[in-house]
């Protein structure tokens, strides 16, 4: 009881240092705040230590915004995902282009609201244009979504150019909108940032139960009533506000990554909706700060790129590592059940031997049974030692004759009456010829479960024999061990 | 705002550019007519297939494939750069299948993941060479091409001697709307019925994936070959529009096919005077041009079946 | 006494799909009714239409009286299983309680009563043990059980249900018979689509027998006859196809306008 007090006491101070020395941290830099881009230190290692150490408060800002905007990106791209939608982000992430220059051109100015209002327009009336052509013509999704993209942003690119052809207007500010400098976030777009992810953040936690049942079942959240147009559109103005709010950091052309690849690796790593949102996000911040990082730390790339690229290591691993969906896990999982099947054909093999002289001794002669297996004496040897390393079987000391162990004897005794139930199954209740069914119960035996077996036994009444005039071992056999010859041997031991 | 929209005048804008620099102008529009229908033919495959976005995605990913060749070689020669746009774009359409295939990953969200990494990962490649002086790759030239500098390239020579009086790019372009047109009209069927019908087409013995794969080959082709002129992001555009446009105005593949080069021409046109007009790229002009035909001959589409409905019910109530 | 579920000359027409042509039907409360047909009569689309997610060209439906939107709450509906992504990231238990979202407020969570009755009528589908389970992860017949357990989790008074007993196994189609019967003893209104005629006859206590356009609609006994199952199955009406094909023209226009 003490014991636990105390942790929580110094855990509780741990925190406290943290906190007192950030804001030691933050004392000297609120005078000596510089932009990012004056810093002169070029060496690599420099630059990550003043990365981590939080010293300019530009830096500072940019890394808390790129935080933002991955926690919203990878919140939305989840809903995205699940809808099949993917495409969509991209999509409308080209499409908020001209709402971009526009803005822009209210003031002549990047001005974040501005931009921020335009972008978002811009995104809907994009949303609004597909289902307005998939419903009025008979070009499918993805050539709707094509259009879209095409069409709005070469209006963009168009006004795009003719503002850098405008006297006295800076271009620096808008050539930034296409790949992304988190160098670029200023204060007020931190803030609006913020306001940003609190919105969306809200509003995903409020309608979570209403935006679920839409994506998985539309026809349905229809049938109870729901409005699910609105909520479709509703949807598709949190994700213009996400998309418009990674913009400047990320940049037009990989905002859809943002969107996409956080939630995609956080959907092959969960079968929950709110993890997967929760992961998301958490994916989306890992994937915006390291690719801050590695922008700043290389002086001044492009951070769209680098956030991508981060993002993406992270979806390689979830699609190579996952415990379900892995690819690699998989992988390893198969070649571990193959080699499973193979110790236990082996082991069946040893049975049939046994069989064959009755039960009368307990140890096979290690060249019948290659033989028997059509294998090599040294490819036999390398199997019955890894049979060994499982305590299945033991091998003499001159390795010329083998015998099960108690465990040994058990497994090759339900494996054969696994084999021999399935054919009598399937002769009798599938009315399979007797000759057809030795192939398939070669693949089942090693799949049936132990209530499979209890429910297959009790619907054939408990049969002794196989199709074939074979004894089938039953549970008395397995447990009275090696030791001692399954019953009615006299019958059993024929071919 | 005032500064931004400059005063039309028909003077400027459709004289001028035909008057003076008419080298130029010719140029610019034989650009744009032979780009948007390189695209334009290979894109009603795309869209027939409803593989619209692969065309987006490819025309994406083949740019770390030309900064890779640019890397290893060193040199910006055309057949480097071909090869590198190639074997990009097969990583792009494999890596798709192996994404959607191996894990719960729905194509959608593969091709996005898939073109989106390669894009980036050329982006950055492009600027980290840039940062150690090697290239200077513009920004501009990947997002929206450079229609203008093509035109203005001198002709083709081999060993000194001039073979046709026209810019080497667009001579390329000409090659290869060439080779497009008669590999078309080569396997017009087995493209059709690949696209239309892949299940018919395995039981008549055809090798469907062959097939995909060789149709994405040309279409990294086609996105390399377009590159320098139009850029990464804009021969989409020219993909899809084109054969929306002409799938509004006839139900048969070969008629539409005529159309797009129609609309092709059109849209070059238009575009070119478009951006004298503005001032702005003419690759952007023209996609706007090509957009805009679009959405002409759908909302007039739209209207002329309403006319004609109006005019049924009017004669059935007389 | 008033029926569950009334339509007035009701014509359904989808851009290139079947479409329903003029059906008249009053369905009273209490009874288990059938939908039956060819493939491509419109048996799901008649359902649909009911719901609202298929384009009525003409006439109304009325539920219990009312439109369906005002009394949406008393209808409960099982999709076809093909309807919705099995890898979607939820949890049985998560698409049962969804059959009480029609009961809560728009952003409303689902409070404690709501997952006792959800825990209950997973129990009663015997799925209780598998109520974490990510719904990819289940059996063909399982998966019926799930759709069945939230239209029960729903409390409607008329249900509409679509091929349930599509691809389940022979103990699954036992127990959503079981439930159905059940369901009726209380006085509810089932409405179920189903193709397999060799038991229809048990199973139902009227039929509707439906080939684009209502063919016969009765008792079981009355209207499951060579006669009419010959009128029903005996191939499509050309001319009428080609009619409602006009008519379906026709609305896809309309549609714009709205």
């Amino acid at each position: 009881m003490s014991g636990s007090k105390k942790k929580r006491i110094s855990t509780a101070s741990g925190w406290q240092m943290l906190v007192l020395g950030g804001l030691l941290l933050l004392l000297p830099t609120a005078a000596q705040a510089a932009r990012i881009s004056e810093l002169v230190d070029t060496d690599f290692a420099q630059r990550a230590a003043r990365f981590f150490t939080f010293q300019d408060a530009s830096l500072r800002d940019a890394l808390l915004g790129s935080m933002l905007l991955g926690g919203c990106c990878g919140m939305m791209g989840a809903f995205l995902v699940v809808r099949k939608l993917a495409l969509m982000g991209d999509s409308l992430s080209h499409a908020v282009l001209p709402g971009v220059a526009l803005g822009f051109l209210w003031h002549l100015s990047k001005d974040p609201v501005a931009i921020f209002i335009g972008a978002t327009l811009a995104g809907l009336l994009g949303a609004g244009t597909v289902q307005l052509l998939r419903r009025t013509t008979r070009h499918q999704e993805d050539a709707a979504l094509g259009f879209v993209l095409a069409a709005f942003f070469s209006i963009g690119i168009c006004l795009f150019t003719m503002i850098q052809n405008l006297p006295g207007s800076s271009k620096s500010g808008l050539d930034k909108f296409m790949f992304g400098q988190a160098a670029a976030l200023g204060r007020e777009d931190v803030m609006l940032l913020a306001v940003v992810a609190v919105a969306v953040t809200m509003a995903v936690t409020l309608l979570f139960k209403e935006y679920r049942v839409t994506s998985f079942d539309p026809g349905f959240a229809r049938s109870i009533g729901l409005p699910v147009q609105a909520l479709h559109y509703s949807l598709m103005l949190l994700l213009a506000f996400a998309i418009v709010s990674a913009l400047q950091a990320v940049g037009i052309v990989l905002v859809s990554a943002m969107l996409v690849i956080p939630a995609a690796a956080a959907y092959l790593l969960t079968d929950r909706l709110s993890l997967m949102v929760l992961l998301g996000a958490a994916f989306g911040v890992m994937a915006a700060a390291s690719g801050a990082f590695f922008s700043f730390a290389g002086s001044n790339l492009p951070t769209g790129p680098f956030m991508v690229l981060s993002a993406a290591a992270i979806f390689a691993a979830a699609f190579l590592f996952a415990p379900r969906h892995g690819w690699l896990t998989r992988w390893w999982r198969e070649r571990c059940q193959a080699a499973r099947v193979r110790r236990e054909n082996l082991l069946k093999a040893m049975y049939h031997a046994l069989e064959q002289c009755s039960f009368i001794t307990e140890q096979i002669s290690v060249r019948e049974l290659a033989e028997r297996r059509r294998q090599t004496l040294e490819e036999m040897h390398a199997a019955l030692r890894e049979l060994e390393r499982h305590g299945l079987v033991t091998v003499a000391a001159d390795r010329s004759v083998v015998s099960f162990t108690p465990a040994g004897w058990q497994r090759a005794c339900e494996i054969v009456r696994n084999h021999r139930l399935w054919e009598l199954y399937l002769t009798r209740s599938a009315q399979y010829a007797a000759d057809h069914v030795h192939d398939d119960a070669e693949s089942v035996e090693h799949l049936l479960s132990e209530a499979t077996v209890m429910q297959l036994e009790k619907q054939l009444n408990y049969a002794r024999r196989d199709p074939h005039g074979k004894l089938i071992p039953g549970l008395a056999d397995i447990q009275r061990g090696a030791r001692v010859t399954p019953r009615d041997t006299e019958a059993g031991g024929m071919l | 705002m005032t500064d931004l929209i400059p005063e039309f005048s028909w003077e400027t804008v459709f004289l001028t550019p035909w008057r003076e620099d008419v080298d130029l102008t010719i140029w610019i529009v034989a650009t744009g007519f032979l780009v948007t229908t390189a695209c334009g033919l290979i894109g009603h495959y795309l869209l027939l297939r409803r593989l619209a976005l692969v065309g987006d995605a490819i025309s994406h990913s083949i740019l770390p494939g030309l900064v890779a060749a640019f890397a290893i070689t060193g040199t910006t020669a055309l057949w480097a750069s071909m090869l590198g746009a190639l074997v990009a774009g097969l990583v792009t359409v494999a890596l798709i299948e192996l994404i959607h295939r191996h894990s719960r990953i729905k194509p959608d969200a593969a091709i996005c993941i898939v073109f989106t990494t390669l894009f980036a990962l050329g982006v950055a490649m492009m600027s980290v060479l840039e940062a150690q002086g090697s290239i200077h790759l513009d920004a501009d030239c990947v997002l929206y091409g450079e229609m203008t500098w093509v035109a203005i390239e001198p002709p083709l020579q081999i060993g000194g001697w001039t073979p046709v009086e026209m810019p080497g790019p667009v001579l390329r372009l000409l090659l290869l709307v060439g080779v497009l047109v008669a590999g078309i009209a080569f396997f017009y069927k087995e493209l059709l019925l690949t696209s239309f019908d892949p299940g018919l087409a395995r039981a008549l013995g055809m090798r469907t994936q062959a097939w995909h794969y060789g149709l994405m080959g040309g279409l990294a082709l086609v996105v390399v070959s377009v590159f320098e002129s139009v850029g990464a992001i804009l021969p989409v555009a020219m993909l899809i529009v084109p054969p929306m446009f002409a799938a509004e105005l006839s139900d048969r593949l070969s008629i539409r096919m005529v159309w797009t080069v129609v609309h092709a021409a059109a849209a070059a046109v238009l575009g070119m005077h478009l951006a004298v007009w503005l001032n702005c790229t003419a690759a952007g002009a023209m996609v706007v041009c090509s957009s805009a035909l679009f959405v002409l001959v759908w909302v007039g589409g739209l209207a002329v079946r309403r006319l004609r409905l109006r005019r049924v019910m009017r004669g059935g109530g007389a | 006494m008033e029926s569950a579920l009334e339509l007035h000359d009701l014509t359904v027409a989808y851009h290139k799909k079947p479409v329903l042509y003029g059906i008249d039907l009053a369905v009273p409360s209490g009874k288990m009714v059938g939908i039956v047909g060819p493939n491509g009569a419109g048996k799901s689309t008649l359902i649909k239409a009911v719901l609202g997610l298929a384009p009525v060209a003409g006439g109304w439906v009325k539920v219990f009286g009312k439109s369906y939107r005002e009394n949406c709450k008393r209808v409960g509906y099982v999709p076809q299983r093909e309807s919705v992504d099995w890898d979607f990231p939820v949890s049985v238990m998560d698409v049962v309680l969804m059959g009480r979202y029609g009961h809560l407020r728009l952003a409303q969570r689902p409070t404690a009563r709501d997952r006792e009755i959800a825990m209950q009528c997973l129990d009663k589908v015997q799925m209780l043990p598998l109520a974490n389970r990510q719904i990819g992860n289940l059996s063909g017949g399982q998966q019926q059980r799930v759709f069945l357990a939230r239209a029960l989790a729903q409390e409607s008074d008329l249900y509409l249900m679509d091929e349930p007993f599509v691809g389940v196994d022979a103990a699954t189609e036992a127990a959503i018979i079981a439930v159905l019967q059940e369901l009726r003893e209380q006085g509810k209104t089932l409405l179920v689509v189903h193709h397999d005629l060799a038991n229809a006859r048990s199973y139902f206590d009227q039929l509707i027998l439906i080939n684009m356009r209502l063919v016969a609609y009765g008792d079981t006994v009355e209207v499951f006859t060579p006669e009419v199952l010959q009128a029903t199955y005996g191939g499509r009406l050309t001319l009428l196809d080609d009619v409602a094909q006009a008519m379906a023209r026709r609305p896809a226009l309309d549609s714009d306008r709205r």
